[in-house]
């Protein structure tokens, strides 16, 4: 390769590198203030100056740690099972079916999305409360079962699949859900990993809505959990303890995107129908 | 294997645009039947309501004099072949084939069997472990073939299947699917734009304008006795030269050519009484030719012509020129010299002319 291709490439790399070092100098600052005082975490310093391993069994000490885990694991997996699940269902209407009103419906359902979330609250909350199933988590889970996000990034990948391998499907002999199951998802998966997986981290970061909704202390999730025992709470902030906190809230979204990177990254490169 | 009956088929629109315009055909069992026409004639459009993707918004359907108008796709025992193949990426060469067999709950068994013949049949038997990406267009084009075949469908609908070849390839798989026809004896519909194919694959071509059926015919009949303007013009490459002209006790008058009609004929025409008036003389480009010393040949009108282009096609040279305004092509043998831009005497068989009436421009019969 001549030179000229070259410089490029090292400026590429740099500029991947100083951003990459950008995004992750929170979490590495995180996990460093993890381990120093509370005073030491204020000053500003970018190393302990000693380890502190204590900070680590004084916090579990301090809150409920596994139920809080497991509240907001088992909630944003189910969440995340249900937004794919409803979101597939309605963005094969959207891609694959034909009737009138189907360019309203989309756009109606794309109108929704230009909506705060939090103008949805009061409404979504009144609903809950009347149903009774405020302050559980079934309540929870299913005010937030449906995205619009995923219905419009699901139709986009659906699209890309191509009508008229649905229609030799149909013609096949399959049934819409055949066709949604071994034809469209297959050749989708990775949309679905990469939407599953932006839902269950929305939701297990998920702050405002939960802390409205979930009330027992036993029912809330470890953001509000957090939240509750070191910000909120009368016995002022110790920084320590709240960056071990966060670091340990962020195990379990590290093993996730661990054991989902390799779709995650390989992106819509399966779909080469055509010739 | 089976009969197929449209009655008064309408394809409409919401905006009020009419696809397809009273359709009416009566396919035999075995039938080779190619729907031929430009793009937006609706030749697609039908094809799609037969296999049921499309709603049919008046009419009735039938196949084996069974209503087939509301009927789901999967339970219309039809096969389809698509234009740009539409396989499953994701499976494999076998799985692509096996899938309809699967779903209809076949034993493992007889899949494979059925799947093993089509393969054979076609050609794909290395490589059915592979994923259609790994395969060359002609391949794909087979799979998508043995999908329909292993179904051991009623009726297969080919759309357009050749269109995505390269034109060496396009003439193979025409022959074989000719040949597959001809094994399976399946009914077969078959759409295309490209009226060679339609010539040498049907047992009856289908000619379709503007949603209209504008004649049907076996390849023969459409070619030797266009029912209209449109059809002679559509059918044979390069199409049917056209003139307009003025009938008269002698001749066909155009411009300065006094054409001389068979006597048989201009006394049909008088009897009608197109005499005097203006009608549309057809004539094919192989109905010319290279004028020789005699003038005496039965039906041949010698006319002097400015060939404006001369293409050597190998075996033969086209001629292009115009006369009166009106451009055509003649057919030569090659063995004659023509230079463009030059001027030579053309022999017109007039034997061989096609007349259609100037109003309606269909065929006046004779």
């Amino acid at each position: 390769m001549s030179n000229r291709k070259k410089t490029p490439l090292i400026f590429k790399h740099l500029f991947l590198a100083v951003s990459s070092i950008l995004f992750v100098f929170p979490f590495i600052w995180m996990i460093l203030s993890s381990f120093k005082t509370s005073s030491e975490v204020l000053q500003g310093s970018f190393w302990p100056k000693e380890f502190h391993w204590e900070n680590y069994s004084e916090v579990l000490e301090i809150i409920p740690f596994h139920t809080y885990i497991f509240n907001s694991f088992y909630t944003s997996l189910l969440i995340t099972i249900y937004v794919l699940i409803s979101s597939a269902l309605f963005a094969y209407m959207l891609a694959f079916y034909k009737f009138k009103g189907k360019e309203l419906t989309f756009g109606v359902v794309m109108a929704t999305y230009m909506i705060p979330g939090a103008v949805s609250y009061v409404p979504v909350y009144v609903m809950l409360a009347k149903m009774g199933i405020l302050n559980t988590h079934f309540g929870y889970i299913i005010s937030l079962a449906v995205s619009v996000f995923g219905i419009f990034y699901l139709r986009q990948a659906f699209l890309k699949v191509g009508y008229e391998i649905v229609e030799a499907a149909k013609i096949d002999g399959a049934s819409d859900w055949k066709i949604l199951w071994k034809i469209v998802f297959p050749v989708t998966r990775s949309s679905f990993v990469t939407l599953g997986l932006v839902t269950f981290i929305e939701n297990y970061n998920n702050y405002i809505w939960p802390a409205l909704v979930l009330k027992d202390n036993d029912k809330k999730l470890i953001t509000n959990g957090i939240a509750d025992y070191f910000i909120n709470s009368s016995l002022g902030r110790d920084w320590s303890h709240i960056m071990v906190a966060s670091t340990i809230a962020t195990v379990p979204l590290l093993l996730v995107f661990l054991v989902l990177q390799k779709w995650f990254l390989s992106g819509v490169s399966d779909s080469g129908i055509k010739g | 294997m089976a009969q197929l009956l449209f009655e008064h088929i309408y394809k409409k629109y919401d905006n009020d645009t009419t696809i397809v315009k009273d359709f009416n055909l009566e396919v035999q069992d075995g039938e080779f039947i190619v729907f031929v026409g430009p793009s937006g004639c609706g030749k697609s459009t039908t094809l799609r309501m037969i296999a049921g993707l499309e709603e049919i918004t008046d009419g009735n359907f039938y196949i084996d004099g069974q209503r087939m108008n509301d009927v789901a796709p999967k339970d219309r025992d039809i096969a389809m072949v698509f234009q740009n193949y539409a396989l499953y990426p994701h499976m494999t060469v076998f799985e692509n084939m096996a899938f309809g067999l699967k779903l209809r709950k076949y034993s493992k068994k007889e899949i494979e069997e059925r799947v093993k013949h089509a393969a054979e049949i076609l050609g794909l038997e290395e490589y059915l472990e592979r994923k259609p990406k790994a395969l060359s267009g002609g391949q794909r084009q087979r799979v998508a073939l043995g999908r329909a075949i292993v179904r051991n469908a009623k009726v297969f609908l080919m759309d357009e299947p050749l269109s995505n070849l390269d034109a060496k390839l396009r003439v193979q798989m025409r022959a074989e699917i000719s040949k597959l026809h001809h094994q399976l004896q399946t009914t077969t519909i078959y759409v295309t734009h490209d009226q060679i194919e339609a010539m040498t694959m049907a047992s009856r071509i289908v000619v379709l304008k503007d949603g209209i059926i504008q004649q049907v015919g076996t390849p023969k009949e459409v070619y030797d006795r266009p029912a209209n303007v449109f059809v002679g013009g559509f059918i044979g490459s390069p199409g049917m030269n056209f003139f307009k002209g003025t009938l008269t006790e002698s001749a066909f008058i155009v411009g300065d050519w006094k054409l001389q009609v068979p006597e048989e004929k201009l006394e049909c025409f008088k009897n009608n009484g197109y005499m005097n008036k203006e009608i549309i003389l057809g004539i094919r480009p192989e109905d010319f030719s290279v004028s020789q010393t005699s003038e005496d040949l039965p039906h041949q009108t010698k006319v002097t012509v400015h060939i404006e282009v001369a293409e050597l096609m190998g075996s033969e040279t086209y001629l292009y020129s115009n006369h009166d305004g009106q451009s055509f092509v003649a057919r030569v043998d090659s063995s004659t010299d023509v230079q463009s831009q030059s001027k030579m005497d053309l022999m017109l068989n007039m034997e061989k002319a096609h007349y259609f009436d100037a109003q309606t421009e269909k065929r006046i019969i004779l």
